[in-house]
């Protein structure tokens, strides 16, 4: 059946009701990352090369190494199928761009798990929104998708509540009628742990904790507690300071703890540059979600070790293939080893890599899944625009069966 | 052309309990004798062994959200059997929450070539598909989850026609890919977004005002009526509360003499007489089972050990969260369609509660009479990993073996149980029924679960051991498709599996208020949450095997 909406790639909300002139739905990423040329030109150390040469490169480079890193992931289900399959058969480490955001999340997820939902949920029956250490501007549509005012359990009189710094930047109707608590991020979870303290009674001998006086505190538990269904969304990638998972751990005690007597979700923000897709393909094949080695014994699983910044800094990997077919911006990090990036073909390089092959992208080029930022929802991308470069899955399998002829 | 002969062959489609045939295959089929004269390329003496067809499971949690959850939530339970690459094979992980691979390699190395995934949410239907189609070797389906999703409730609510609502479910099967329906807990995932914390089979739903037993009669009939070889599959109410038995019992008439599947009846099986208010309704429980010829039921047997439980009732896993072990699980409310929880579980042979649970699930397959009509499941992962089924099988085979273990569990719950009373001992040939043949009937997989003349050569060859764990556990020989796969318990040939779909008639102007519903309320097109036939091979399946249904009358 001819579809006249498509799916846009490039965000974690997924939109999928774009039109043909993405333009007319007013989200500034959505324009600026359709905007993408057709072709593109290989390149090896900085200079044009045949694609046969930068594969030629690549995979002696991949050949080579032993203790190879497949990193950046940004792309859709076939190109993480190719990228998991290139590091088991090269016995890679495997992490995403935006692994120090996920891992915060799935640190806590792990210690002790969570109560969540997801985005329709959210639309039709949450009358409270908590927005803890964010205003969800990485995903441009969030209020307009999500926070919609009709609800097919009636008109929601929606109460958003921002935790958060200085705020500006909320979009009506929520700009005049939210209620913004100035708290540093690095204090939100001692605001909810003292929020769960209070739920099960105990007193506040104090007169402000995180810089929130008693009586707010207070006045926030009763909207806690009246809450038909409430949910704390947070974005993981915003947390960013030492120990944050504890900070999202104090956030999804919090809800379970008030789900003893009412209804509460937790909704994680993330999703951007394909990383959910990549943690569901990972953990589906391998068990864990990212940063897992393929070693001889099997899959090793080291969320805090296998940081792809914290190996190159550290000298651990000789070889680094950097999949980021979604956005130009995110190249790869510097680093002393050999680089091969898979990248967009409008993707520009302060310090060129070793090999440089521009690939289609998802959604644009190419048909393809991607998943949602809540893990439940895949959706179909559809080719906009005819393009002859290669997929992440078609440049990775080319370059596997050059490291098959060379070693044959 | 090759020739299986000698064998001692378990076909209860054909009536064979142990014969000795020789039984041939061309182009992946079973096929007549050649004639005289007609090249046999390959023959293989199988004397004194047991030949069955490939193993069905029709309840096996493998793909989908829940698992994913699952896996990602026990890193430290992966680290107790790592899977390493190997010729042909992927790395992963095994024991409660398998990789795919691995779930596909090890399945197909007990012998089993088909699973069915029973819980898949229509809005997660396309990445079902995706993780299914990484599960190599077995073939697979899914059944799609009604009951506690909004538009249905609404459809309830509004007095819509029963048409109506068959066409509801005909979309439904069409647009997720799915082979039959489940309903779990229904109405109860709804209601306990609505804050409900029980809901019993004649309790109204806090919001829409309907209660289970209307969902499960709506739903039955649109089964039916769609002409659905499978019947409705039925996780009951109130799972795992003492003294459920009776709604177990209730919930089996409310299908007024519809066909219906109650699954994982175990957990619903539970009197709470004694001093701990908690016993065993198992034989209550198995005597409406034999005297009702319109149900069926898969048992979701526990064995001891840790694994993690799974499940689309979220009101019942949000209950139970505080027997998590390890300490820690989650529970998610999921697009106005239904939810899932993960809980991870320890059962312990010493514990009173899990020690019964144990004898009941064998209560119950030593009760009911007719092994058509019960399958062979730990609902895996919730009551045991899928790869215990070996040792199950023994329990059921081995009274002595049965009993020894009896001897082992909580000497309070063995003295409560009456299993030690229960002289039974299944056969080979009811084990082929219950893991064959039954599962192939129920699912109207006419082509599977026998050896006969046109049979897809799904073949399984076992030696005939005392100790039957050891025998089920390593086949000799399985063949999928005619092709060989596994030789003594392990994979030698890497295939794919195709997926098993329902093809269902229905008016598609129902079309007309889902793109309504879809556009007015939800984040994700209607046009979009619809996986088309062309994507299955795209996520990964070898082919799509459509089944056509035959309308019944109303």
């Amino acid at each position: 059946m001819p579809d006249s909406f498509f799916s846009c790639p490039f965000c974690g909300l997924l939109c999928d009701d774009l039109p043909a002139d993405v333009e007319r739905i007013g989200c500034a990423r959505a324009t600026r990352l359709f905007s993408v040329p057709a072709q593109g030109q290989c390149r090896v150390s900085g200079r044009p090369a045949d694609p046969a040469e930068a594969r030629r490169v690549a995979a002696g480079i991949l050949s080579g190494a032993r203790r190879p890193l497949v990193a950046g992931l940004a792309c859709d289900v076939t190109g993480h199928r190719a990228a998991l399959d290139l590091a088991e058969r090269t016995g890679a480490r495997v992490d995403h761009m935006n692994g120090p955001a996920q891992f915060r999340n799935w640190l806590a997820f792990q210690d002790g798990g969570w109560m969540t939902t997801t985005l329709s949920e959210v639309r039709n029956r949450a009358d409270v929104v908590i927005l803890a250490g964010t205003v969800a501007s990485a995903f441009p549509r969030f209020f307009e998708r999500c926070l919609a005012p009709e609800s097919q359990f009636g008109d929601l009189a929606r109460r958003v509540i921002v935790l958060g710094g200085p705020i500006s930047r909320l979009p009506e109707p929520f700009a005049g009628s939210a209620l913004t608590i100035p708290v540093p991020a690095t204090r939100l979870g001692e605001l909810c742990a003292v929020l769960r303290a209070r739920l099960t009674g105990r007193p506040l001998p104090v007169r402000e904790v995180a810089g929130v006086p008693a009586a707010q505190i207070d006045a926030v538990l009763e909207i806690l507690r009246s809450a038909r269904y409430g949910v704390l969304a947070w974005n993981a990638a915003e947390l960013d300071f030492p120990g944050a998972e504890l900070t999202i751990q104090a956030m999804v005690d919090l809800v379970k703890d008030l789900n003893r007597d009412t209804r509460w979700s937790g909704l994680p923000l993330g999703g951007n540059d394909g990383d959910t897709t990549a943690a569901q393909v990972c953990t589906w094949r391998t068990g864990y979600p990212l940063r897992v080695a393929f070693e001889s014994a099997g899959p090793r699983y080291e969320p805090l070790l296998f940081d792809a910044a914290r190996l190159l800094a550290a000298g651990e990997a000789d070889a680094l293939l950097w999949i980021s077919a979604l956005d130009p911006a995110r190249v790869p990090p510097d680093a002393a080893c050999p680089r091969i990036v898979l990248g967009r073909p409008d993707m520009v390089f302060e310090h060129p890599p070793e090999v440089f092959i521009p690939v289609a992208v998802p959604g644009v080029h190419q048909a393809g899944f991607m998943h949602r930022m809540d893990g439940v929802v895949a959706l179909p991308l559809s080719v906009r625009v005819a393009s002859e470069l290669p997929s992440v899955a078609q440049a990775i399998a080319a370059i596997q069966e050059e490291m098959k002829r060379v070693a044959a | 052309m090759l020739r299986l002969k000698n064998g001692r062959v378990y076909d209860p489609v054909h009536g064979i309990d142990g014969q000795v045939r020789d039984i041939h295959v061309r182009d992946g089929r079973v096929v007549a004798a050649p004639l005289p004269g007609d090249p046999v390329d390959t023959e293989i003496d199988l004397a004194g062994r047991a030949v069955m067809a490939g193993a069905i499971d029709l309840h096996t949690h493998i793909g989908g959200g829940k698992m994913n959850i699952a896996r990602a939530l026990l890193p430290e339970d992966h680290r107790r059997d790592l899977v390493p690459a190997m010729a042909g094979l992927h790395a992963g992980c095994g024991h409660a929450a398998p990789s795919t691979w691995t779930t596909g390699y090890r399945y197909a190395e007990m012998g089993y070539t088909a699973c069915f995934e029973p819980a898949m949410l229509p809005a997660n239907a396309r990445h079902a598909h995706l993780e299914m189609g990484d599960i190599p070797m077995v073939d697979k389906g899914a059944y799609a989850m009604l009951g506690s999703d909004d538009f249905f409730l609404r459809l309830l609510t509004s007095g819509a026609e029963q048409r109506l609502i068959n066409d509801y479910v005909g979309w439904t099967l069409d647009a997720s890919q799915a082979m039959a329906i489940k309903v779990v807990n229904p109405g109860g995932i709804s209601a306990f977004k609505f804050n409900a914390r029980n809901l019993d089979l004649d309790e109204a739903h806090p919001h829409y005002g309907v209660t289970p037993r209307r969902v499960i009669q709506v739903l039955a009939r649109a089964v039916h009526e769609l002409g659905l070889a499978h019947p409705l599959h039925v996780h009951a109410s109130n799972l795992g509360i003492p003294g459920n038995a009776d709604t177990t019992l209730a919930t089996m008439a409310a299908a007024e003499g519809l066909p219906i599947h109650l699954t994982h009846i175990q957990f619903h099986s539970y009197g709470k007489e004694g001093e701990r208010a908690f016993s065993s309704e198992a034989e209550r429980i198995a005597d409406a089972i034999n005297r009702m010829a319109n149900v069926s039921a898969d048992v979701g047997q526990i064995l001891f050990g840790q694994t993690v439980t799974a499940s689309g009732d979220t009101m019942a896993q949000h209950r139970n969260h505080r027997h998590a072990s390890p300490d820690k699980w989650v529970v998610m409310d999921i697009e106005c369609d239904a939810g899932c929880g993960v809980v991870p579980f320890r059962y312990k042979d010493k514990n009173f509660v899990n020690a019964l649970q144990w004898a009941i699930g064998l209560e119950l397959f030593l009760r009911v009479t007719d092994p058509w009509r019960i399958f062979l499941t730990t609902d895996h992962p919730n009551g045991a990993p899928f790869t215990s089924y070996p040792h199950l099988i023994r329990l059921l085979m081995d009274r002595s073996f049965r009993n020894s273990k009896l001897d082992e569990i909580n000497a309070e719950a063995a003295a409560h149980s009456q299993l030690r009373g229960l002289d039974r001992e299944y056969s080979l040939y009811e084990i082929a029924i219950m893991t064959r043949a039954a599962p192939a009937r129920s699912l109207g997989l006419s082509d599977r679960g026998h050896l006969g003349e046109g049979a897809a050569a799904d073949i399984v060859v076992y030696r005939d051991l005392a100790d039957r764990e050891a025998m089920f556990e390593k086949p000799e020989y399985v063949f999928k498709d005619g092709r060989l796969i596994v030789r003594d318990g392990k994979v030698v040939n890497v295939v794919n599996g195709a997926l098993h779909t329902a093809k269902p008639e229905y008016d598609k102007g129902i079309e007309k208020p889902l793109k309504e519903y879809f556009d007015r309320y939800m984040t994700v097109k209607m046009e979009h949450i619809k996986v088309s036939d062309e994507e299955i091979c795209a996520c990964g399946a070898s082919k799509l095997i459509p089944h056509q249904c035959k309308r019944r009358a109303a």
